[in-house]
């Protein structure tokens, strides 16, 4: 595996002093994706097998691959949701090409990998790795208002209370960290001082696709990406002038139970957002602007969120383009910490109010602001070279106002990349490339901190026969207020097998193993504050978690002509995890702090299932994970499950179209958590997750009108100790795009 | 229809409930116990048992206790509320009972597996019991006090026993 890499640097340095060569005998191929009802196919793939040129579409259906080499070329077209289309094209020396291309409708076919893939080679095929993409279609069908709801109801994805969970990866610690990393347009956006994931950076009504990438991930992204990695894909600037209006309206459900009521009228919650662009081939931009305002569900919610976004592009020259984007959002959200215990508020002879907080948090409310600017440089060099450059900054700011304290924290990402993709010869594929990343925090809880990372990273696809082995390694380097540099090696191998022979769409078998790590958070390390009523100290001695997983899984061929499964059976092994631990410290004090105290274990199997037994009216879906964890404490030979994992995770889905008219519904459910973690010390009242939501549209030209009915049932449930789950929400949300 | 008949069954029941730590039909006593200290080892249960005068023997720490078979009460959590049915009447002494693992007899040998864990104090004096009134048909809340894993006494600190 080693080996691999490292064969991969030699190639990469060696194709890129074979520069120009080839520039000459090239030209650029064009044209439009349209479907069968000749309605342009927008985010649909144009790519040149065995080489690195590939374009999307844009909101028109167009596309512009330039430095095709000269003569008979095979290219493919594909998007989610359409048959992928296969042809061979005729390039004249130093001219254009026009190819037209149909796609038609098929909802089981498999969707192109690109964006997840952007730093994996590959051939236009599935990975060896599981990814699960969530399309703008699906965005759109589910109304969701917020980028964590549109990725709740993905396969093997559980959000606890804001921390994402990929295959039980993260857990639950408050805003401390994630193991999950978030990527924007390729980017890294975790927290630099907590490695949390701020998912209001962006509004959804920004958002084009998401894709998630489950497993360690660590090979190629480093630190965050134990868990995986989560992509927000950003609207892309089409040609011409473009504008879309969007405002929602709601209100929530009264408690089910007049003892829990809290107010005399029902809660409301609304939000606008604008977006404007134009774009020719050279020059384009867009800038977006949204307010949400919501009253909440519970007592003292109440939440305000604004946002900015703009996104520009250059195409410097035919074979290179520049990309700039960036985003500002301030929030002012209240903080219901915890609900009420019995005697904690005014409990009406309760045991507990989950719609009210404990009075002594009356009037806590955090402010928050976070932004970010990327840059990247993209240089189709041949078409066996491709060379990426990026910039980014990343920046945090909140105020936690509390009764008895003001809390602070100022944290800052600093990140630049380099990579370069090869083909240097159609059946092999090299990405090679450097990261650095500087972070620094400054805040009264966390102290003043900075961290360093320096990466080097290497992968090469091979083709043999029908197997495509994939293999490489990132080797990392870290340091934590100038200290000491620790280093840290994640290698990666990998490997697909198509089932049948129908090429793109057939069945694909693919096992990989890796190995991750995550390295604690400044927020980890150095953490000073209260909670729950303990004093939480510092552990600057935190060492970083580490896992391998494993991973086997299968794609089917379309089954019954109706249906494709997509299985996979996964085992991480990790060692080091970080979690709260109480401490007494005699005689009577009590202290939470995180330690490495555990070597852990997640099993399990995440399948799902997607199913058109009407094509292009009705589309059901099925997803479900089974999660068996163990955990044991160094020093102690007995076990126990992981916190905030759930055994069973389901999801189901089912849409039905007709004409301008569209209908749906979704079930979620998961299993009571075995553990939680602070046993004892917090109220350990937990239930299943059974929820049910409906979903309405109509759709007139640039007019869409959206209904949503999340947790229909008003199924009263919580995911983390002494926090209520939302209640039934009902949304109506109107679209008008030009 | 298929996915929507299965969430409908799944999502009718076992959500969050009110959870009243006096039912309005009891009549009884109810209210929260606060546990502290280390669990023993050895625990098998706690329970709650009025009396409606003092005890002034191992006998009558046997034998006079209402109810006659009581319930237990979680004691994993830091809190818990119980509720205790009782006749109508006037109480001396409401106690909660640690017990350890082995076989009650119902007779004074019975003491040697249990330990006074804590009791209801009276608001104004906080060392000696409280007295507690449960009304006609209607229950005595708040009777809340602690329970201490760690000042486990035995019942002679309270009765004498021969």
């Amino acid at each position: 595996m080693y080996v691999i890499g490292n064969r991969g640097w030699g190639l990469g340095i060696g194709v890129l002093l074979l520069l120009g060569s080839e520039a000459q005998a090239q030209g650029v191929l064009r044209g439009t994706v349209r479907d069968t009802q000749g309605v342009p196919v927008r985010g649909a793939s144009v790519v040149v097998p065995g080489t690195t040129l590939s374009a999307r579409t844009g909101l028109d259906g167009r596309y512009r691959v330039a430095n095709v080499p000269a003569g008979l070329v095979r290219v493919h077209a594909a998007a989610i949701g359409y048959a992928r289309v296969d042809t061979t094209v005729a390039i004249p020396l130093g001219d254009s090409t026009t190819v037209e291309f149909t796609l038609s409708f098929a909802p089981l076919s498999l969707p192109p990998v690109d964006v997840i893939s952007g730093k994996v080679p590959h051939f236009g095929d599935r990975p060896a790795t599981s990814v699960t993409q969530v399309t703008e279609r699906d965005l759109d069908r589910r109304a969701v208002s917020t980028v964590d709801e549109a990725i709740d109801h993905a396969p093997g994805v559980q959000f606890v209370n804001g921390q994402v969970n990929l295959r039980g990866s993260t857990g639950y610690v408050q805003g401390l960290n994630s193991r999950v990393l978030m990527t924007v347009d390729g980017v890294p956006m975790n927290q630099g001082d907590r490695g949390g994931i701020n998912w209001d950076l962006l509004a959804v009504d920004d958002i084009e696709s998401v894709e998630i990438l489950k497993g360690a991930g660590s090979s190629l992204y480093g630190s965050a990406a134990f868990g995986g990695v989560v992509n927000l894909t950003t609207r892309d600037v089409p040609s011409g002038v473009h504008a879309r209006v969007r405002l929602t309206g709601g209100m929530y459900a009264d408690p089910p139970h007049a003892i829990w009521r809290f107010r005399d009228r029902a809660g409301l919650h609304g939000s606008a957002d604008f977006s404007a662009s134009y774009g020719n081939e050279v020059l384009g931009g867009r800038i977006s602007a949204g307010d949400r305002h919501s009253e909440g569900y519970r007592e003292q919610d109440q939440q305000d969120h604004l946002h900015f976004a703009g996104k520009g592009r250059w195409q410097l020259a035919p074979n290179t383009r520049v990309d700039l984007s960036g985003s500002w959002a301030v929030d002012r959200y209240d903080v219901p910490l915890s609900w009420c215990s019995r005697g904690e508020c005014d409990d009406r002879g309760q045991v507990f109010q989950p719609f009210k907080v404990d009075t002594t948090e009356l009037g806590a409310r955090t402010d928050s602001r976070k932004g970010y600017l990327a840059a990247q440089v993209r240089q189709t060099v041949s078409p066996k070279l491709v060379w990426v450059a990026r910039g980014s900054w990343l920046r945090t700011h909140f105020v936690d106002v509390r009764r008895s304290t003001t809390e602070f924290g100022v944290g800052n990402r600093f990140g630049a990349e380099a990579r370069v993709e090869a083909h240097p010869e159609p059946s092999r594929t090299v990405v090679v490339g450097a990261e650095a990343t500087f972070a620094d925090v400054d805040s009264d809880i966390f102290g003043t901190h900075s961290q360093s990372e320096f990466a080097a990273y290497g992968q090469s696809d091979q083709r043999v026969g029908p197997l495509r082995v994939s293999g490489g390694a990132r080797l990392d380097f870290m340091a934590v207020d100038g200290g000491s540099l620790t280093a840290f090696v994640s290698p990666r191998v990998g490997l697909t097998l198509p089932t049948d022979r129908r090429e793109g769409d057939g069945g694909l078998l693919r096992a990989s193993v890796g190995r991750g790590f995550r390295s604690p958070t400044m927020a980890e390390r150095f953490v000073r504050t209260v909670a729950l009523g303990f004093q939480i100290v510092p552990n600057p001695t935190l060492r970083p978690e580490t896992a391998w997983s494993f991973e086997i899984g299968h794609i089917s061929a379309p089954l019954l002509r109706f249906m494709r499964l997509d299985a996979a059976l996964f085992w991480t092994e990790a060692r080091d995890l970080i979690e709260p631990q109480v401490l007494l410290i005699p005689p009577d004090t009590v202290v939470i702090q995180l330690q490495n105290v555990v070597r852990a274990r997640i099993a399990g199997v995440d399948a799902s299932v997607i199913a058109a037994p009407i094509p292009e009216r009705l589309i059901a879906t099925l997803g479900y994970t089974f999660l068996a964890t163990r955990r044991s404490l160094a020093g102690d030979s007995t076990h126990g499950p992981l916190a905030f994992r759930p055994r069973h995770l389901l999801t189901l889905g089912a849409d039905y179209r007709l004409g301008v008219f569209g209908v749906g519904a979704d079930v979620r459910f998961a299993s009571r958590p075995e553990r939680i973690e602070l046993e004892g010390f917090v109220d350990e009242r937990r239930v299943p997750v059974r929820v049910l939501d409906l979903r309405g549209s109509w759709r007139h030209g640039p007019v869409e009108i959206r209904v949503l009915a999340a947790n229909v049932l008003n199924y009263i449930y919580n995911l983390v100790p002494e926090t209520l789950a939302p209640v039934r929400t009902i949304t109506v949300t109107g679209v008008w795009s030009h | 229809m298929l996915w929507l008949c299965l969430a409908v069954v799944a999502g009718c029941s076992g959500d969050l409930e009110p959870e009243p730590i006096c039912a309005p039909t009891l009549v009884g006593v109810c209210g929260t116990l606060r546990f502290r200290g280390a669990i023993p080892d050895s625990t098998d249960n706690v329970f709650i048992a009025a009396y409606a005068t003092f005890p002034q023997t191992c006998n009558d720490l046997i034998n006079n206790r209402q109810p006659f078979i009581p319930s237990s009460v979680p004691y994993t959590d830091s809190v818990a509320p119980y509720s205790v049915e009782l006749s109508p009447g006037t109480y001396e002494w409401v106690v909660a009972v640690w017990k350890k693992v082995g076989n009650l007899t119902l007779s004074p040998a019975d003491t040697a597996l249990l330990r006074v864990a804590g009791y209801y104090r009276a608001f104004i004096d906080t060392m000696s019991p409280g007295q507690v009134t449960v009304p006609t048909g209607a229950y005595a809340g708040d009777i809340d006090f602690f329970v201490d894993f760690d000042n486990l006494r035995p019942a002679t600190d309270f009765v004498t026993c021969t």
